[in-house]
Parts: C-alpha cells; sequence; structure tokens
C-alpha cells in the first residue's frame, strides 16, 4: 500500500522543492537555492530506487473525467524510464551549480528544472493514456523556460518554436487517445478502460473501416508524439532548441526530455494499439521509413555543422530516431536495441552536452573549429568526449555497440520486405558519419599540428591567448570573440573545470564503458518487458 | 408544499425589488445592497439546487391566478438551479475582482445607476434560467439587452457609446426576430408555456400541417438568439463591445449575458421543439456549421489583433463557436459538453478579463500588446490568473478547457455521422492550436521581463482583487479535475427537461 502511494509521492517532492524556492526560502541566496535543489533532486532520486525495488504497484487518484482517472503504475518499462531519468538529472543538477555561476537567474532555472523534473516523473510511472498526456504537456510547459533561460531573442524564438511544435504535436497525440478511447476494449480494471496493458487494450472486433480509420489516426498521432523526439517531419525545432539552452538544460533536453517522447511512443505501440495491429499496415512502413530518413538527415546536417552544440543536437535528431526504428520494426530483438539504445544514447548525449558545457564554462569556445587542441589544456573532459564519442559511433566495447547490434540483428530477423536490409545499411551510414563529424573532432583535440616547431616562437603566443580567454569566459557572447589556435607548447596550462563538472563527466563516461561491457545486466530486465509485449 | 420551492422565484424577485432601491442611494451603499443581492440570489440557488437533488426531480411553480395552460410559470430543475447558482457566483466575484476599477471608471454619482443595472441583469439572466414560459423568456430578453447596454456605456467614453449603439442596434435586430419568431409559434400553436407548446407542436409534426412556418419560426429564434450570442458571423458587436467596458462589465458580459441566452435556446430546443424534430427540420446542422466557423474565425480574428483586450473578446467569439458546434452534434453527450463548455468558459474568461484590467491598469492604452510586455512582475497574482485562464483556453490538462475538450471528443464520436464527428475533431484540432498561438504568446509576452522595474500602476490593487482571481483559478481547477460529479448533474439535468 505504501509502496502505492510512494508512486504520487514522486511527483510531488520536486514539485515542492520548486514551491519551497518560489517562498522566501529562495530568496535567501544561491547557497540555499543550491541546498534545497540538490536535496529534493537528491530525495527523489532515492524515492525512485525504493519505488523500483518494491515491485509493480498501481494507484487510481481521482477521476479526471468520468471513468477515467488519474492513475500511476510503477511497471517495468516505467521503471526503465524513471531510474534513467533521475540518474541524469542527478548528473546534471551536479553540473549546473557550477555552470550556472556564468549563467543568471540561477533560481529561475532551478525551479523550471525542478517542475520539469516533477512532470517527467509524471510521465514515466502514468498507468493510462490520459495521465500520460497531462504530464506531457505539464513537462512543455515546465521545460519551455529552461530554453529561453538566456532571454537573447534567438532563445525565445527558438522557445516558442518548442512551445508551438511541442503543442501541435501533443494535440496530434490527443485525437489519437480520445480515438483509442472510444475503441478500447470494455473492460473495468484499475485505470480505466484505457490503462496500459502489454500488447494492446483494442476490441477484437474492429470492424475493416473502424480499422483503417484507426491506422490512419495511429499514425497521424505517432507523428505527432515524433515531435517530442525529433522524427521528421516535426524535427524542426529541435536544433534550434537545445543548443540555445544552457549546457546542463541542453543535456536534459536532448538527453532525457526527447525519451519522454519515446517512452509515449513505446506506451502507445506496445501498450495501447499492440504491434500485432500495426504490423504489416502501410503505417508501419511509412513510420520506419520517416524514421530511417531522420536517421540519415540528422547525421547529414551535423557532419556539416559548424557549432558545437548545434552538431550534438542534429546528433540527437539521428540518434533517437535510431530508437523508433527499433520499435517501429515491432520486433522483439530489435525492440531489445531500442529500449537499450534509449540508455545509452541518454548517457551518451548527456555527456556530449555536458563537456560542450565545460568547454563553454572554462573557455568560451563554442565552434567546432575552435576547439583544435583543446584537448591539451582540457584533458579529463576531453578524455570523456572521446570516449562518449566512440559509444556514439558504436565501437565494441562501449555501449552504443550493443544495442546497434541488436538493432541491426533485429531488424534481419523481421519479415518486413526490403526494409529489413535498408535498415543496417542506414546505421552503418550514419555511424560512419557520426564517427565523421565526433570522432575526427576528438583527434583535432589532441593531436594539433605542430608547425613552429619550436618552443621559442610560440611561448609568447601562449601567454597572449591565455588573458583573451580569461576575458572571453565571462564575456556575453562569446561566440563572436576571435579564439587563438591552442597548440602543442599549451599542454601545461590547464584548464580543467572544478569537480562540479568534472565528477559527472567522469561517472557518465564510465557508464558508457560499463553497460558496454556488462549489457546483460539491463538486457534481462528489457526480456521480462518484451515478454509480455510479444 | 415545502418553502423551499418559493427560494427561485425569490431570487428572481429580489434583485428586481433592489434595481429601484438602488436608485435613492448612494453609490456606496448600492454596491453593498447589490453584493448582497448577488450573494442571497446565489445562496437561495444553492438550497433550491440541494432541494431539488434531495427530491430528484423537477418542480413547477406557478406565477400568479391562473394555472397551466393560461398562467405564468417559472420551472425548476436540477440544471436550472446549479446554473443560477454558478451564474450568481462568477458575477460575485467578477463585480469583487472588477471593483476597484469600478470605483475609477465611473463617476461618483453615477455608481447607484451602474448597481441597478446589475441588479436588473440578475434578474433578467436568472428569469431566462428558470422561466417555462416563452413570452416571460422574450420579456427578459429585452430587460437583459438594456440592462447590458447600460453596462457597456457606462464608463461614458467614446468607444463605449459607439460599442454601446452597435450592441443596442444587433441586439435589438435579435429580440425582433425572436420576437417574430414566438408570433408565429403562439400562431400555430396556441400556447406560450413550454409543455403544451411541445405538445402541439409534436401534432404538427405528425400531421405534417404548418410543417413550414415550424421551421422558419424555429430558425428565426435561433438566428435571433445567435445574434445576441453573438455567434460567427453576427458577432460584430462583441469586441468593442467586451473589449473596452469596464472591468467587471466586461467579464459578466463575456460570461455571462450571452450564456443567459443561449440557456434559453437550450430550453427551446429541449422543452419547446424536441431535439429530434431539431434534427428533423436539419437546424442542428446548421448551427454546426456556423459553430464550426466560429470557433476557427473567432480564432483567426484574435491573433489579428494586437489590443490583448479586444484579443480576448474575440476568442469568446471561439468559445461562442464551441457551444454551438455542441448544440449542432445533437446529441445528449453534446449538449451535456457544450453546458460544461459554458461554465469552463465562464469561469476561464471572467478571470482573464479582470486580470488583464489588473495588468493593464484598466486603460486601453496599456492594453496594447507591446506596453503589456513585462506586465507580469507589476502584479503577479493577475498575472497567474492570466496565465492559467490562457492554458484553460487552450486546453492544458487538469484544467476546465482541457475536460470540456474531451467531452466535445467523446460527444463527436457518439454522433452518428462520421463526417460530423470528423469536422468536429479537426476543427477542435485546428481551435486548440489557433487558441495556443495567441494566448501562449501573450503569456511569454507578459512574463517577458524588461529590465527595468515596471511603473506602478494607477489603480490601488486591493486583496479583494487577489481573492476574486483566487477564486477563479480555484474554479477552473475543480472543473478540470473534479468534473464528474458536474457531469452527472447536467446529465440528470438534461433529464428532467423531457
Amino acid at each position: 500500500m505504501i509502496g502505492a502511494w510512494l508512486l504520487p509521492i514522486t511527483v510531488v517532492v520536486p514539485l515542492l522543492g520548486a514551491i519551497l524556492l518560489m517562498t522566501p526560502v529562495g530568496r535567501k541566496g544561491l547557497r540555499t537555492v543550491r541546498l534545497v535543489t540538490g536535496a529534493f533532486v537528491t530525495a527523489t532520486t532515492i524515492l525512485v530506487i525504493v519505488v523500483a525495488l518494491l515491485g509493480e504497484n498501481e494507484i487510481e487518484l481521482f477521476e479526471l473525467l468520468p471513468d477515467i482517472p488519474v492513475f500511476f503504475r510503477s511497471d517495468k518499462t516505467a521503471v526503465w524510464f524513471a531510474v534513467l531519468t533521475v540518474a541524469m538529472w542527478m548528473t546534471s543538477t551536479c553540473f549546473s551549480f557550477e555552470y550556472m555561476n556564468h549563467e543568471k537567474r540561477e533560481k529561475r532555472y532551478c525551479i523550471f528544472s525542478m517542475l520539469a523534473l516533477a512532470a517527467l516523473m509524471g510521465v514515466c510511472f502514468s498507468g493510462n493514456l490520459v495521465t500520460t498526456y497531462l504530464f506531457y504537456e505539464m513537462m512543455t510547459l515546465a521545460s519551455f523556460p529552461l530554453v529561453m533561460h538566456e532571454q537573447t531573442k534567438e532563445a525565445i524564438s527558438a522557445g516558442i518554436t518548442y512551445l508551438y511544435y511541442s503543442l501541435a504535436g501533443a494535440f496530434l497525440g490527443l485525437i489519437g487517445v480520445f480515438f483509442l478511447y472510444s475503441f478500447a476494449e470494455e473492460r473495468s480494471v484499475p485505470g480505466g478502460v484505457i490503462a496500459y496493458s502489454a500488447g494492446g487494450f483494442l476490441r477484437d472486433n474492429l470492424s475493416s473501416s473502424e480499422s483503417t480509420a484507426l491506422t490512419i489516426v495511429v499514425f497521424f498521432m505517432l507523428i505527432g508524439l515524433g515531435s517530442k523526439v525529433g522524427m521528421y517531419p516535426l524535427h524542426g525545432w529541435l536544433p534550434k532548441a537545445h543548443p540555445v539552452a544552457p549546457a546542463p538544460a541542453s543535456a536534459l533536453l536532448s538527453g532525457n526530455i526527447t525519451k519522454m517522447g519515446i517512452l509515449f511512443v513505446i506506451r502507445v505501440v506496445f501498450f495501447a494499439v499492440g504491434p500485432d495491429f500495426l504490423r504489416g499496415t502501410w503505417a508501419q512502413y511509412a513510420l520506419l521509413g520517416l524514421a530511417l530518413l531522420t536517421v540519415f538527415l540528422g547525421s547529414m546536417l551535423a557532419f556539416r555543422e559548424k557549432v558545437f552544440k548545434k552538431r550534438l543536437a542534429y546528433s540527437t535528431v539521428s540518434q533517437t530516431s535510431y530508437v523508433l526504428v527499433g520499435l517501429y520494426l515491432l520486433a522483439p530483438v530489435a525492440a531489445m536495441g531500442a529500449f537499450l539504445h534509449v540508455i545509452f544514447h541518454s548517457i551518451t548525449k548527456n555527456l556530449l552536452f555536458l563537456v560542450a558545457g565545460a568547454i563553454i564554462y572554462r573557455t568560451g569556445r563554442t565552434k567546432v573549429a575552435q576547439m583544435k587542441g583543446i584537448g591539451l589544456i582540457m584533458p579529463i573532459t576531453m578524455i570523456c568526449f572521446t570516449l562518449g564519442g566512440l559509444a556514439l559511433v558504436g565501437i565494441p566495447p562501449f555501449s552504443g555497440f550493443v544495442s546497434k547490434w541488436y538493432l541491426a540483428a533485429g531488424a534481419l530477423e523481421t519479415d518486413t520486405g526490403a526494409m529489413r536490409y535498408i535498415v543496417p545499411v542506414i546505421l552503418i551510414i550514419s555511424a560512419l558519419l557520426t564517427a565523421g563529424y565526433l570522432i575526427t573532432m576528438a583527434s583535432d583535440a589532441f593531436f594539433v599540428v605542430d608547425e613552429h616547431g619550436g618552443h621559442g616562437a610560440a611561448a609568447p603566443a601562449a601567454k597572449k591567448e591565455d588573458a583573451s580567454e580569461n576575458e572571453s569566459g565571462e564575456a556575453d557572447e562569446p561566440a563572436e570573440e576571435e579564439f587563438p589556435e591552442i597548440r602543442a607548447e599549451d599542454a601545461g596550462h590547464e584548464k580543467e573545470a572544478s569537480p562540479f563538472i568534472l565528477v559527472p563527466l567522469v561517472i557518465l563516461a564510465a557508464g558508457t564503458l560499463f553497460f558496454g561491457l556488462f549489457p546483460s545486466l539491463l538486457t534481462g530486465w528489457v526480456e521480462q518487458i518484451l515478454n509480455a509485449v510479444f | 408544499m415545502d418553502f423551499i420551492r418559493n427560494f427561485p422565484f425569490f431570487s428572481i424577485l429580489l434583485p428586481m425589488i433592489s434595481g429601484p432601491i438602488s436608485s435613492v442611494m448612494s453609490g456606496k451603499q448600492a454596491k453593498r445592497l447589490n453584493f448582497a443581492v448577488v450573494t442571497l440570489s446565489g445562496l437561495l440557488s444553492v438550497a433550491a439546487f440541494v432541494y431539488v437533488l434531495n427530491t430528484g426531480e423537477a418542480f413547477t411553480y406557478r406565477m400568479g391566478a391562473f394555472p397551466a395552460p393560461f398562467g405564468n410559470e417559472i420551472r425548476v430543475g436540477l440544471l436550472e438551479t446549479m446554473m443560477a447558482f454558478f451564474f450568481c457566483f462568477v458575477m460575485l466575484f467578477s463585480l469583487i475582482g472588477g471593483y476597484r476599477f469600478t470605483a475609477v471608471d465611473i463617476p461618483e454619482e453615477k455608481q447607484n445607476l451602474y448597481y441597478i443595472m446589475m441588479n436588473l441583469l440578475l434578474s433578467s439572466l436568472l428569469a431566462l434560467i428558470y422561466t417555462n414560459d416563452m413570452f416571460t423568456g422574450y420579456v427578459f430578453i429585452e430587460i437583459n439587452t438594456i440592462s447590458a447596454c447600460g453596462l457597456i456605456m457606462v464608463r461614458g467614453w467614446g468607444r463605449n457609446l459607439l460599442a454601446a449603439i452597435k450592441y443596442m442596434i444587433m441586439s435589438l435586430l435579435g429580440s425582433g426576430l425572436v420576437l417574430i419568431s414566438l408570433s408565429i409559434l403562439y400562431g400555430i400553436t396556441g400556447h406560450l408555456l413550454m409543455e403544451p407548446m411541445h405538445e402541439a407542436i409534436v401534432q404538427i409534426m405528425e400531421q405534417q400541417t404548418y410543417r413550414e412556418p415550424l421551421t422558419v419560426a424555429v430558425g428565426l429564434f435561433c438566428v435571433g438568439i445567435a445574434i445576441k450570442s453573438a455567434l460567427f458571423p453576427f458577432h460584430s458587436w462583441l469586441p468593442d463591445a467586451y473589449g473596452y467596458s469596464t472591468c467587471a462589465s466586461s467579464a459578466i458580459l463575456s460570461s455571462l449575458v450571452s450564456k443567459g441566452y443561449i440557456f434559453l435556446l437550450i430550453k427551446f430546443f429541449y422543452r419547446v421543439i424536441g431535439t429530434d424534430i431539431i434534427h428533423a427540420i436539419q437546424v442542428d446542422d446548421v448551427l454546426f456549421v456556423f459553430g464550426i466557423a466560429g470557433m476557427v474565425f473567432g480564432s483567426v480574428s484574435a491573433i489579428q489583433q494586437t489590443d490583448v483586450s479586444r484579443m480576448i473578446a474575440f476568442s469568446s467569439v471561439a468559445q461562442i463557436g464551441y457551444i454551438y458546434m455542441g448544440f449542432g452534434l445533437n446529441t445528449e453527450a453534446g449538449m451535456i459538453a457544450s453546458i460544461f463548455h459554458i461554465l469552463a468558459h465562464a469561469a476561464g474568461k471572467s478571470m482573464l478579463f479582470i486580470s488583464l484590467n489588473s495588468l493593464s491598469d484598466g486603460t486601453w492604452e496599456y492594453a496594447n500588446y507591446r506596453k503589456l510586455r513585462g506586465a507580469a512582475y507589476r502584479h503577479r497574482i493577475a498575472a497567474l490568473g492570466f496565465a492559467i485562464g490562457s492554458l484553460s483556453m487552450v486546453g492544458i490538462p487538469l484544467l476546465a478547457g482541457f475536460t470540456s475538450k474531451v467531452y466535445y471528443a467523446k460527444a463527436a464520436f457518439g454522433v452518428g455521422s462520421t463526417y460530423k464527428m470528423l469536422i468536429a475533431l479537426v476543427a477542435l484540432a485546428i481551435s486548440t492550436i489557433l487558441n495556443a498561438m495567441y494566448f501562449i504568446g501573450q503569456m511569454i509576452n507578459i512574463y517577458t521581463p524588461l529590465g527595468v522595474e515596471p511603473e506602478p500602476g494607477t489603480v490601488k490593487h486591493s486583496n479583494v482583487t487577489r481573492v476574486a482571481v483566487f477564486m477563479f483559478i480555484a474554479v477552473n481547477f475543480v472543473l478540470g479535475m473534479g468534473s464528474e460529479p458536474v457531469f452527472r448533474w447536467i446529465q440528470t439535468g438534461l433529464a428532467q427537461f423531457r
């Protein structure tokens, strides 16, 4: 019983934290703000771990609409995403305590970060479609102020774009919810007729016109939910919005909030409509095609992009669609790949954005071209970056390899015609492009051309450079500044950031390696989910 | 007969009598009397509501010496008492929320006149809700129009006078059509009370005599009410009337006045004509089309406004479109959705007007889009009210607007025709996105900090305004989260209409 009540409490705790910061407590100075934020995020983390250990629980809170309650359930999928969320939130929050020194209005950032956490907890533990939708909207509303945080013209326009794309996508989803409600099987279970059940809850005796209508609606619903994930054609907001946010927020947006879109897709495809309904329909192929197109497009655009954070955002567009490809193949092995890639990409992309943040924080450099040799002055940061890059490309023994293996193998196993060969091919091409845009950066960061060949000529230049970098670290718009090249002689001038920044980076980098070596820790859990669905 | 059966009658009579009494009072006294009367009428309605809920059936209450089918009657059911209470509630808190502005906008010597109008308005609204007699309905439509006109022009500025004249002309056109329609109906049925009229009409439909006059009469009635409640394309009077009035007037006009007429229309459909006959003469399809058009074009016009109070006024056109769309579905679920939307819209729109007036200091110079930037930091509670009202209008879950949208969607699935279902759903989606475009944009605008301290407003904000905004926020959340009993009451109330 207590276990069931813990589910809404995971939503309430970060909410209380946010409310506490809005009261006079929040005016007592930055230390208190950080203390409160840290304490409440940690408390949420502990709660989620307890919930995960207690196993499956469910609770109906109150009837939002007649026959449709607000309903929470901690099934295995929910726990999977919830644990991921709190882990990412912990690292990013820890990072933000240092990083936000060079941003204004840290209190507001903390408030909305916790509100977003509350909404994400709601999305994770929601047990029926309407509850998910409810928190999904809350998540949009709580996260767009994070995008707008810097209040430059660019940030505000990006925030508004994000809002419109998200709302439009969510409303497409809502129409789908209405349809699913009217096609749901009559049953009396906790959570109402639209409570998730593994394998779907549709009526058996759908007439052919009804199932045609439903296919169309589900197709548009998934397109709409794809807006949060960044799937073509509703991906336009993502490369605009993710880079303009402060780095820890970009990390959460890219690493975690996109995953909530994926969770909603999983809930719709596997727990509401059911894979059997979609398998073999035109909708499946169309969605697969769009997801593959996004994978390719995202990698291509990332490859051509010159600004580091934007490059990472395009990479997110590409990588999250890997997950969608895995889901839309509607087969157990591919779905395993998708579930694993959720975790792996989340860790990796969080890491990469935090690296970008650390570099901006210490040197103010934002463009890829300015980062040549950066590994010489920030070695630990860039080693973490390299590990993350390798994982994202999918080189064994890093984690990305495992998920991509399952994705490719799963695709070949399915009965989807030409798609089954196209999927692995696109995956390989995209992995090559990923290597092109990440690994080249990593090598440039450590190996710089030693043109002058002597110490004497370069030494004065290095000193000058130090001075200019210190200034630029505090400047408002570092992108417009001229950054001198970093040369081999600068190796001694370390500019590594403080432990608040380094510890999350190292933990995340270790995570990419650890899960790559021991994926079996995770696969067992996913197998249990998938056995129920398929 | 229980004494409590007199309460609805008292609640109509009380404001009507206190109106003339106000004329010999000072502005302050009239205000106090008016607040007391609105509160008392609300309490009487609650008592009647509880009574009907307990007995489980509606009752009619004879006024005057003659029994039906000749005399005059009011009818008291669950839906009527619920609406009466809700109207009193919204009116009271709109008055409270707008009180500061009323005091500034209206000259001291005219204030008692304002409250006379307010009393008459309440009386006529309650009469429109309770009446069981079509001609009484017509009389109170006129009283309602006159008092609403007074509310619009009481500020006495050029724009208000112009708006009031526009309103007067359009409204009288509407009531004229209603009167013609009632004359025709009286001619073919020989009755004015609702039940006998209904019986006669059923007979007429069976015998196929007077079918055309009946259709014409129903059409005229609908158009008349549509003009008065600003259904697209008869909405030209609305933006000026709502946008430029004093705060309390805007709130009450947008949330209550048009709804009183609409409630009479519901009674006309259910108790006089009968929904199957409405369907047989295809009036519902016409209303459906205009409702959908209103939903879309109201929002499109709202997007074009630079003046935020006009923007909110245009959004009312869209919301009225929703209500008529529900009528057009012509199912029980559609009607329930529309009645729920009346409540949701009243709760949201009055809050929006009060909040906006607090943010813009009650002047239309400051209601401009640019001038409102950063206004949230001038009056935080009002900004919160504006944000929640906006989110409710957009249809964010947990708020009233979302619930009514879900009811509409459910109703759309229940309607027999696939075309209607698809059109309704698509219109809901489009209108929601359009709503989001202007409301959310405005919200962001208000919360954009300017970097300088905002100038303090000329109108002093009191805790009273805050209380009003908080009450409306609470109502929005209650309707959004606990709509289940309200839904059931509306359902029972509609069943009692038969």
